[in-house]
């Protein structure tokens, strides 16, 4: 490895509330080579943003301080800096790239006046060099009319779009290193696919060195020459990429490798035996529990005085049947309508056009005695644990509700069942007591799911329920759900963008392109020999945890 | 430009309002007890001569063709004659509504100026002594009510220190404007309070928005950051708020035109509403409230221009 471009020693930082001081990243060093991709990894809270914010003493709040450790770069501590100088270094020099393009860009302020801030301030161009290399540089990061799209407002462009323009703001100061911290978190398979490849891009072309933070080692075997895994403040294993995938020697890095869902390799897919998954499909009774009939759910555009009337169709002709025991995955991009699918399933949207059958009761034509059922019967897990909790209801005061509500259970056979559905959900009973707030993403996602279950439910539809976790959280709710429906006599409906846990998890998926479905079958055989372009597209823009295997997806495919 | 296209749709819909203003308005006159005639000849009047008022104004007209005689005129741009002032509404309004015009205006700047860079300040310096004293100054601002505030700057600015005019209103711009000061002053200082608080408030909430930090990550100054990131992003709620206070401060301005002599719409309102003056307290009535409904036109039109996203 050549001389590093920036180095970190023994940085440690503290926070100091009522009760004294905690330490957050405890004696971190780390070397960054000229032109090397270093891959940051480790859950939430392991303090991978909160290093890569030290470096230009961005902490984000004032009770945060760093106590020991020095940043050099440039032959200079950049701890060490006063705020003049360490304002010129930010941006200059280590510019940086957030995961919510959607909130960290000015939302009243035109894209490209926001590179050309960074342009005008850093390397004081006057306004019309500015702006011709505003839309150069929105050229470079992908912008397809960038002189047209200068004027346009952030809100304006999709996820991917609006990173590409992060992007574009952070190279407006020309950096010599990028910290981008998960930039691909909130984006599709499809579109992380194109993001990561113009980082690349961007490497090669400017000579850029890349601190890329992720939560997923896919992402890292994909880009990274280097991996750097954190825990709990500390870098618990550094080292090349390649030796780490294949020789992890610390404990948790063993576990983050064994809980990513990647797909199987090609060895692996000959045990799955075509005969043995089709006779593994559940006979069931004739009918369906779910029969959806070409279902139409459109919403109203513009509906000025005299505007003409236009309609979006969220979901546009899908016809589906679920049988009874079923586990289906439902799979798309953004946009292509699995969660309007899942709501419009379940009665919780209006339906436009077709039916919606549920044990044989219609949506349409008995709309209340459908819908008692339904909720009787059914329940949905979502994709936000916190927010769909009641944060001023206690876990336990939440099951209860939903128990007293259906009736199904004795009052006073209550408490007991709270205990029940918590063990069920393999959380321990004492957190009936406690609020939403009080628990983590993982243990708030079991509640929800457990508030499913107190439902009792025939059918469960989870709407991208573990898309806001971590990726051990990730397997492990998974392997909850394999539980679940192992054990209890349950219908699952489980919508993700994440391909590879449906892979894991569903005996048949359905894959939703613009609102209709493009391709359905049994899990393996989809996903082995996907019959459409699109569903070969999606799978091939999975990070796979393999270096070797590349992200193949052609560009054409993509944009369409 | 299809985001600025309600601007041409939405007159349409204050031809309705005007019309649902003007039936309750003359409705709510007519309910109020006493008669106009008796009013205006006094105690000792005949009743022929009573009448004959009363045939000559129409008051004895029925109700509902009372109203459509005034729909006609209204039509006409006439408003009917006044019962006092013997000339007609409209015109005695015209020569009324330049001191409450300008009243409202000089508040109304004069807020603003006092209060952005106060929010300003205070939310630069959160949790700080400075943001601590504004805060507790502006406490006092809401608290005091207008006319004390109005009879204490006068004592103060126009009695003590004779720096402007005690009360009445001048000819001259010069002149006009230091009459308007004190009056508008004293609306300013409350009016203020109000923007400073939900200012300041938004103003916090985007200094520690990942806007800002993303600013800084890229090197910009604070006062970059602070002004062309955060004071942008933070004006849109004020927006709605300042105009539902100017909404209140248009029909408010009665208390502060008493107190300061101001030959404005509050006063002709109130001695209208003494002597039963129904053609002019129907006409002050809707012009208040096409101000009101002209107000929050305006700051619609304001909040598409601060904030793009928002369609109308």
């Amino acid at each position: 490895m050549s001389a590093p471009l920036l180095s970190v020693r023994d940085l440690s930082v503290v926070v100091r509330n009522g009760e004294g001081e905690q330490t957050l990243l405890d004696r971190v060093s780390l070397d960054l080579a000229p032109g090397d991709i270093l891959g940051l990894v480790g859950e939430s809270g392991s303090g991978k943003s909160l290093l890569c914010r030290s470096l230009v003493q961005l902490l984000p709040s004032r009770a945060i301080s760093v106590t020991r450790g020095e940043v050099w770069m440039g032959g200079r501590d950049l701890l060490a800096l006063g705020d003049a100088q360490i304002q010129a270094v930010r941006g200059a020099e280590i510019g940086m790239i957030f995961q919510n393009p959607s909130s960290h860009l000015d939302p009243v302020m035109r894209v490209g006046d926001q590179i050309v801030e960074g342009l005008r301030f850093h390397r004081k161009l006057n306004r019309a060099a500015a702006q011709e290399e505003a839309i150069a540089l929105m050229g470079q990061v992908g912008f397809t009319d960038p002189a047209r799209q200068f004027a346009a407002y952030p809100h304006e462009f999709s996820g991917g779009m609006r990173q590409r323009a992060m992007i574009a703001v952070a190279l407006s100061c020309d950096p010599k290193v990028l910290i981008a911290d998960e930039p691909t978190t909130a984006l599709d398979v499809t579109i992380q696919a194109q993001i990561l490849r113009l980082l690349m891009e961007l490497r090669e072309r400017r000579g850029l060195s890349i601190i890329l933070i992720t939560h997923d080692l896919g992402v890292v075997a994909q880009t990274c020459d280097r991996i750097a895994v954190m825990r709990q403040g500390r870098v618990v294993e550094v080292g090349d990429k390649r030796d780490i995938l294949a020789r992890p020697q610390h404990r948790y890095t063993k576990a983050l490798i064994s809980s990513h869902p990647s797909m199987p390799t090609d060895e692996a897919n000959d045990v799955v035996d075509d005969k043995v998954d089709a006779a593994r499909l559940p006979a069931g009774p004739a009918r369906p529990l779910v029969e959806i009939d070409d279902l139409h759910i459109r919403y109203p555009l513009s509906g000025g005085v005299f505007g003409r009337r236009r309609s979006f169709s969220a979901v546009a002709g899908v016809s589906l049947q679920i049988r009874a025991g079923e586990t289906v995955g439902i799979v798309g991009e953004s946009g292509s309508g699995k969660s309007t699918l899942a709501r419009a399933m379940l009665g919780l949207i209006p339906i436009s056009d077709g039916h919606v059958t549920f044990d044989g009761a219609s949506l349409r034509l008995q709309r209340e005695a459908t819908l008692t059922k339904m909720r009787q019967q059914a329940a949905m897990v979502f994709q936000d644990p916190f927010n769909s909790l009641n944060p001023r209801l206690t876990i336990g005061q939440t099951l209860a509700e939903v128990l007293r509500v259906q009736g199904k259970v004795a009052p006073a056979a209550i408490p007991k069942r709270v205990d029940e559905l918590l063990r069920l959900v393999e959380l321990d009973p004492d957190y009936a007591g406690r609020r939403p707030r009080q628990l983590s993403g993982g243990q708030c996602q079991r509640a929800g799911i457990a508030r499913a279950l107190a439902v009792d439910p025939r059918l469960i539809v989870a709407d991208e329920c573990v898309a806001a976790l971590d990726v051990t959280i990730q397997a492990q709710i998974v392997a909850l759900f394999q539980r679940l429906v192992r054990t209890m006599d349950l219908t699952l409906v489980f919508i993700a963008h994440d391909l590879a846990i449906v892979r894991n998890l569903c005996e048949r998926v359905v894959v939703m392109h613009h609102g209709r479905i493009v391709e359905e079958g049994p899990c393996a055989e989809v996903f082995e020999r996907p019959r459409e372009a699109y569903t070969a597209a999606l799978i091939a823009a999975i990070p796979d945890i393999d270096p070797d295997r590349r992200l193949l997806a052609p560009p054409g495919l993509l944009a369409s | 430009m299809h985001r600025y296209s309600f601007i041409l749709m939405r007159p349409l819909q204050f031809v309705p309002v005007v019309f649902g203003v003007s039936l309750i308005t003359f409705i709510l006159v007519r309910m109020i007890p006493g008669d106009p005639a008796r009013v205006l000849l006094g105690a000792r009047a005949t009743p022929t001569a009573i009448a004959n008022i009363r045939a000559q104004f129409g008051l004895d007209e029925p109700l509902w063709l009372q109203y459509l005689y005034f729909l006609r005129n209204l039509a006409n741009g006439e408003m009917g004659m006044s019962i006092v002032y013997r000339i007609d509404v409209l015109r005695l309004i015209g020569t009324r509504i330049e001191p409450t015009f300008a009243l409202i205006l000089c508040s109304v700047l004069l807020s603003i100026l006092i209060a952005v860079p106060l929010a300003a300040l205070a939310a630069r310096n959160q949790g700080r002594s400075i943001d601590h004293a504004i805060r507790f100054a502006s406490t006092f601002g809401i608290g005091f009510p207008p006319f004390w505030l109005g009879l204490m700057l006068m004592m103060l600015l126009a009695v003590k220190y004779p720096i402007f005019p005690v009360s009445g209103y001048g000819e001259t711009l010069g002149d006009k404007l230091a009459h308007l000061a004190l009056p508008s002053l004293t609306i300013a200082l409350s009016l203020s309070t109000v923007l400073l608080r939900s200012l300041r408030a938004a103003m916090v909430d985007w200094l520690k928005s990942d806007v800002t930090t993303a600013a800084r990550a890229r090197g910009m100054p604070e006062s970059i950051v602070f002004w062309r990131h955060v004071l942008p992003n933070s004006i849109a709620p004020s927006i709605n708020l300042l105009a539902v206070n100017i909404g209140w401060l248009i029909g408010g301005t009665v208390v502060i035109e008493s107190i300061f002599a101001l030959p404005g719409m509050g006063q002709l309102l109130v001695r209208a509403i003494f002597s039963r003056d129904y053609m002019v307290v129907q006409g002050v009535a809707m012009v208040f409230a096409c101000a009101t409904v002209l107000v929050n036109f305006l700051a619609d039109i304001a909040t598409v221009a601060v904030d793009p996203r928002v369609k109308l």
